[in-house]
């Protein structure tokens, strides 16, 4: 098991050599995204409209800050990540943008697992419940996005410095650690209850 | 009408205080798992969340980004006076929000609009309940991930489907958890509700995980044979904390039940995240206060 310091943007080859178990610290710019902002995204591809962002290379994370407003901009009071399987649908777009990593909790399922083999993709897995721990690693609010669908659900482009730990459990081969974890449960509960 | 010297600022500290620490019943059983746990990565997992809720305390921060949806158990005995209370509890959850202590999250549930201040039709959810010849005043609140509800499952079981030793109740238990996977942030705590018609063991799933401290023992031995089972059968599964693998996949399971129709058992089995934001407070009419879920001496 491996540590990898990484900073973004990232290229492929730095995604394959990404094994389940490995740790990873990331330095540089981060957007977080989630249901809303996801959707906004492929509003703007439908209409063929530009971007506010270059997601190629990038990582997003699955995640809505609490942030206060200050005089020139927002300092982040805390940060962590929320439920990814709710982006699910959005996989094959996400895989299109370019993003490299995909940052959240709970992982994620076949159509992601897909998209990340094809479009070379990880998911790290960010520690739960872990919110001022993992703002520790944010510098500064760079930019936000969309704030009119509210704080949670702004995108939030984000300076980070060794933000971390996050944890390799999708890879770009096509192996979860939830799948893995999931049928040996789903065997275990047959032993257990018939 | 006894209002036992309630204050607006009171109501305020408490909701504050529970967004930046979590209960201290589940922090006992956290600090228990970190002990217990044999896999090397879930060990630094669960440390890492108890290093988490130190770093909250210290710097003043909310422990978790995602402050739920807050629910509030009101149990009163008669002549009490209950206008304060249900005016200050919007209120208090409205002022921490504007000081940072909880992100605004709340929306309307179509238009998805966020009015920015965690304010909203039913919020928080206040449930009374009266208590005949009930001498204090008791408000116990919770705040509950909502990733966790992602898992929850209701089902309306029948007397074939609940199966001998309500063998059928355990397997669908086990395998709601095995589908959660790590949706409810784990190690998470699992309330069940039994009976009723199925909004009945909605409520009860619910009341059950924030109410009960999480260490306590069902009174009914029945049922509490079952809590010990299920919650010794899921731990067995291998999913660990935050769903990566590991011993430590539930640190309580709680089951509360009313009686049912003859033709059916609802059963609703709802996740709690680890992150236990809660406070209990018993009011007494001299002015003193008890305050539940506390260190065991």
């Amino acid at each position: 098991m491996k540590t990898h310091d990484l900073t973004m943007p990232i290229n492929n080859s730095q995604v394959e050599c990404m094994e389940i178990g490995d740790t990873v610290y990331l330095t540089g710019t981060i957007f977080t995204a989630r249901d809303m902002a996801h959707l906004e995204i492929k509003k703007l591809l439908a209409k063929g409209e530009k971007l506010p962002s270059e997601f190629a290379g990038r990582a997003i994370f699955h995640a809505g800050p609490v942030v206060r407003k200050v005089d020139n901009g927002w300092e982040m009071i805390v940060i962590g990540p929320t439920t990814s399987i709710r982006m699910e649908p959005h996989s094959q777009m996400v895989g299109e943008l370019g993003v490299k990593l995909i940052i959240g909790k709970g992982g994620m399922a076949a159509d992601s697992k897909a998209a990340f083999k094809k479009f070379k993709q990880v998911y790290l897995q960010a520690a739960p419940g872990c919110a001022v721990q993992l703002a520790n690693g944010v510098k500064k609010v760079v930019s936000v996005n969309w704030l009119e669908n509210g704080m949670p659900e702004a995108m939030w482009e984000l300076e980070v410095e060794k933000f971390g730990p996050l944890f390799v459990t999708m890879d770009a081969k096509g192996n979860s650690r939830y799948d893995e974890l999931k049928e040996t449960a789903t065997s275990k509960v047959k032993e257990i209850y018939g | 009408m006894e209002n036992f010297n309630i204050t607006y600022d009171e109501v305020v500290s408490l909701v504050k205080n529970m967004c930046t620490t979590i209960s201290p019943d589940a922090l006992a059983l956290m600090r228990q798992a970190v002990q217990n746990e044999s896999n090397s990565a879930a060990k630094s997992m669960l440390q890492s969340m108890l290093d988490n809720v130190e770093q909250a305390g210290v710097k003043d921060k909310p422990v978790c980004q995602s402050p739920g949806f807050p629910t509030v158990y009101i149990r009163f005995g008669d002549g009490v006076d209950l206008s304060g209370l249900t005016q200050w509890l919007p209120q208090a959850v409205i002022e921490c929000t504007k000081k940072g202590f909880i992100r605004p999250s709340i929306v309307h549930p179509l238009t998805r609009k966020n009015p920015g201040d965690s304010s909203g039709v039913g919020v928080p959810n206040i449930e009374y309940q009266y208590r005949p010849g009930q001498s204090y005043l008791e408000v116990i609140m919770s705040a509950k991930g909502c990733g966790a509800e992602l898992g929850n499952k209701s089902m309306i079981m029948t007397p074939a489907t609940l199966g001998d030793n309500f063998i059928g109740l355990k397997k669908l238990v086990l395998e709601t958890v095995v589908n959660a996977g790590g949706m409810p942030c784990p190690p998470s705590a699992i309330g069940i509700g039994i009976g009723g018609q199925m909004d009945v063991s909605a409520k009860l799933s619910r009341e059950a995980i924030s109410t009960r401290d999480w260490r306590d023992h069902h009174p009914d031995p029945m049922i509490a044979d079952l809590e010990n089972e299920l919650l010794a059968n899921i731990n067995k599964l291998g999913l660990g904390p935050a769903g990566i693998g590991g011993d430590t996949t539930c640190l309580a399971l709680k089951i509360a039940y009313a009686s049912t129709h003859t033709a059916i058992c609802p059963v609703t089995i709802n996740f709690h995240c680890w992150v236990a934001r809660r406070f209990g407070v018993r009011f007494y009419a001299d002015g003193h206060r008890e305050y539940l879920f506390q260190e065991v001496k």
